[in-house]
């Protein structure tokens, strides 16, 4: 069984993110920016994390970069759930070390294909 | 020269094949320096295959022009020194100096032979102690001294007494069979393969004890008959017994010149039973075979051209031009580098003039390209001319009256590819004339004119260029060919479609007359065309109506250096689709792929169902933006055979320079080359038609 840390600012996309890995058969633990994500990520196993881009005191970039400086997240897959679909946010994720860019508003089927293939 | 031009084979009605003299003037020089280097460099000791199949290509490419245009001095030289090379490549002779010696000495003889067609003044050239040597030699046997002047006697003796190493002559006895006529499909077998040699009944056929016996002459030893007989007859029921001399295959009476055996070398024999062919095509062979040049033979003398015409045509090595190809490939890049990165100036006024300068180094570019190209195009009727002249020789040897037609002779293809279009081309040509064309009488009883006709037609259709062999003969029969195949061990069901009927003939061994002629074809069969055909990029189609004659289409791209491609987008990769094979490309929307039989998938596209291949899947792409992944499906087609692949996005259609992946790195699945894009990324180029078999599995 694979858990999911699950970021988002917004309670309703964090209502439907989690909904929709659950009944895809995921356990979820959801975090409300950047700083509380990466508290949670320190106390739980992580299979994959995915986060959006824009969320007040931590980013989304910030926080996959703050992640990858840490041993325990160098390899974890990391995916940006955003609504950002510009060249440069996207490369600067890249940089910063996520595994994938997403972009909002998102297929639920197209959403838990992607986390299977990352997850493989 | 005509479009369309109509020659009776009988003549050259036409074609002045004289046109074509200081092409193959240039082309035997360099041959012939070849293949000094490459004696010269040969170890006797060590010879390897590659330099023998190398110096053997050398003279069988002079012997083949030289048959063609009529030059029979040098095509009687070179066809002894083919035949002796040929043995070695096989290893039935090991290489040793007398044979090197007497290679260059020929070498010699032929560049003075040429030397005189070209006009310039030299005593003519004696070959026969020359032809007498490598005959000798070629028989295995230790040659006289070769350096001894050879008056005209000992051509002969040397051959006399040589018979001919190999061929046997047998009896077989068949029998006892429930049906006797049985024995029949033997002789059958004799006329199918060319090179098995020549069966005759003894008894007339009719023994008292049920027995069939024939008289055999064959180069096959007794396992190999065997084999063969055994696809019709039991092995038990077979006895092979060697045959009294009685039955003089040494037809040759001692001291006469030395006459080629009709069943060694039956040549285009393949009807044994035609009127006059057999003896006509020994007859003719032996004729132009023994047509000393000191004589004067009557091969033509190429005009010496008028200085005029020679200021306009300027010689240069192909590497050259090979170069400047490959300078002006990375120009085209240079040029799209700056274009991509002039497109972010276009909109300030500025830069306005910088946009404009940028856009005409692009058209320049593209104008350049196109020239230096086209240095390397050349006509397709350097290619068709040889056919008149061979068709005539074998339409005659065959006891056939064909007609060639040729259409399109102007349309240019690269020099590459017409280099190596001309074999399968050959080997068409002569199926056509050997097993499509029927025998005059057979026409007319079928109500069809006297006059074989076979046309020859080039033409660019879209990126390609399409060379057709079209003949109004007999047709493919599609009982023969499925009943053949099925002899043959290939799986052949009544079921499957003419088209696939057809194609039938392409499989491997199915065509394994091996086949010496004049002109060329030294055990060439139709998987060996279909393979290098290939193996140019280019398919062959089939087809064919039972009475009315077959066709062929060869299908090739005009060259193998550019092509017009799409790139498309794949995750983090981009590739080359061939704009060619690109049909339409659409819009994913949901719910439009169906999973059919566990993993395959389909898509409908009006109303066909075409099989998905996703692309990210069959290279494995790193992919890490997922904003359009797979949005768009681009319908590919292959060999009339459509599939659609999922890529993310079209990137655009440009000309790309097309790299070897095989040479510079190793050969990949599903890939056919490799590109630099404007940024300098690498980019493959798909093998369509590999994707389109892999979806059929």
């Amino acid at each position: 069984m694979h858990t999911i840390l699950a970021v988002d600012d917004s309670a309703s996309m964090r209502q439907m993110v989690s909904f929709t890995l659950k009944s895809a058969g995921y356990q979820v633990v959801e975090a409300v920016d950047g700083i509380d994500a990466y508290e949670k990520a320190g106390k739980g196993d992580f299979q994959l994390v995915l986060t959006d881009q824009n969320m007040p005191r931590m980013d989304g970039i910030s926080l996959v970069r703050k992640l990858r400086d840490n041993p325990k997240f160098r390899s974890t897959p990391i995916l940006v759930l955003t609504t950002e679909s510009g060249d440069q946010m996207k490369q600067a994720g890249r940089a910063a070390g996520a595994t994938g860019w997403l972009v909002k508003p998102f297929d639920p089927a197209k959403l838990i294909e992607v986390i299977g293939k990352v997850l493989r | 020269m005509a479009e369309s031009t109509s020659s009776p084979t009988a003549g050259h009605a036409g074609i002045d094949l004289s046109q074509f003299y200081q092409v193959f003037f240039e082309e035997a020089g360099e041959n012939l320096e070849q293949m000094e280097q490459m004696l010269l460099g040969l170890d006797v000791a060590a010879a390897d295959d590659e330099t023998l199949n190398a110096i053997f290509r050398c003279a069988h490419s002079v012997k083949g022009g030289a048959a063609t245009f009529g030059f029979a001095d040098v095509a009687e030289l070179t066809h002894q020194m083919e035949t002796l090379l040929d043995k070695l490549r096989r290893h039935e002779l090991a290489p040793t100096a007398p044979m090197v010696d007497v290679l260059l000495q020929s070498g010699d003889a032929l560049k003075a032979q040429l030397a005189r067609h070209q006009g310039q003044d030299g005593a003519s050239v004696d070959t026969r102690q020359l032809l007498a040597t490598m005959r000798t030699l070629a028989e295995g046997r230790d040659a006289q001294a070769p350096k001894a002047p050879a008056p005209a006697a000992p051509a002969a003796a040397p051959a006399a007494a040589a018979g001919d190493s190999g061929l046997r002559a047998l009896e077989i006895t068949v029998g006892p069979l429930e049906r006797p006529e049985q024995a029949d499909q033997l002789a059958e077998l004799f006329r199918e393969i060319t090179d098995l040699g020549s069966i005759e009944p003894l008894d007339a056929g009719q023994a008292a004890d049920g027995m069939r016996r024939y008289k055999v002459q064959t180069r096959s030893n007794d396992d190999e008959l065997l084999d063969l007989f055994g696809f019709h007859i039991a092995r038990e029921q077979i006895r092979i017994a060697p045959l009294g001399p009685g039955y003089g295959f040494h037809r040759g009476a001692p001291g006469a010149p030395r006459e080629e055996p009709a069943a060694a070398d039956p040549g285009y024999g393949f009807f044994a039973d035609a009127p006059g062919a057999p003896g006509a095509a020994a007859g003719a062979a032996a004729g132009s075979a023994q047509a000393p040049a000191a004589t004067g033979a009557p091969a033509p003398r190429a005009e010496v051209r008028a200085a005029g015409g020679e200021s306009s045509t300027l010689r240069v090595s192909v590497e050259k031009v090979d170069q400047l190809i490959n300078l002006v490939g990375e120009l085209v890049i240079t040029q799209a580098m700056l274009a991509q990165n002039g497109k972010a100036l276009a909109g300030s006024s500025t830069l306005q003039a910088l946009a404009n300068g940028l856009a005409d180094l692009e058209r320049n570019t593209r104008d350049l390209q196109e020239a230096v190209m086209s240095i390397r195009m050349i006509p397709m009727s350097l290619v068709f001319n040889r056919f008149p002249r061979m068709l005539r020789d074998l339409a005659a040897k065959l006891g056939k009256k064909v007609e060639l037609v040729t259409q399109g002779e102007a349309t240019e293809l690269d020099k590459g590819m017409v280099e190596k279009i001309t074999d399968p081309l050959t080997h068409l040509v002569r199926n056509s004339c050997d097993h499509g064309i029927e025998l005059p009488a057979e026409r007319l009883a079928r109500g069809k004119p006297e006059h074989g006709t076979i046309t020859l037609v080039a033409s660019h259709q879209g990126g390609s260029i399409v060379i057709e062999v079209r003949d109004d003969g007999k047709g493919l029969d599609r009982a023969r060919l499925l009943a053949k195949a099925r002899e043959r061990g290939i799986a052949a069901p009544d079921s499957l479609a003419d088209a696939e009927v057809w194609s039938l003939i392409f499989a491997p061994g199915f065509s394994t007359a091996e086949q010496v002629t004049d002109v060329s074809g030294r055990g060439v069969g139709m998987d060996v065309v279909k393979k290098n055909i290939t193996a140019l990029g280019g398919s062959v189609e089939i087809d064919s109506a039972a009475g009315y004659g077959m066709s062929v289409k060869v299908r090739l791209p005009l060259t193998l250096a550019i092509m017009d491609g799409m790139s498309v987008g794949v995750g983090d990769e981009c590739y080359i689709l061939p704009l060619g094979s690109v049909v339409e490309s659409f819009q994913v929307r949901p719910g439009m792929v169906r999973t059919i039989g566990g993993s395959g998938r389909v898509v409908q596209v009006r109303d066909e169902y075409l099989p998905v291949v996703d692309l990210e899947r069959v290279f494995a792409v790193p992919r890490f933006d997922y904003e359009h992944a797979s949005d768009i499906m681009v319908v590919v087609e292959s060999d009339g055979a459509r599939i659609a692949l999922l890529v993310d996005e079209l990137l655009g259609q440009q000309q790309v320079v097309v790299k070897n992946l095989e040479a510079n790195y190793r050969k990949v699945p599903d890939v056919s080359g490799a590109t630099i894009m404007g940024d300098g990324r690498v980019a493959l180029i798909l093998d369509v038609g590999s994707l389109v078999r892999r979806s059929r599995h």
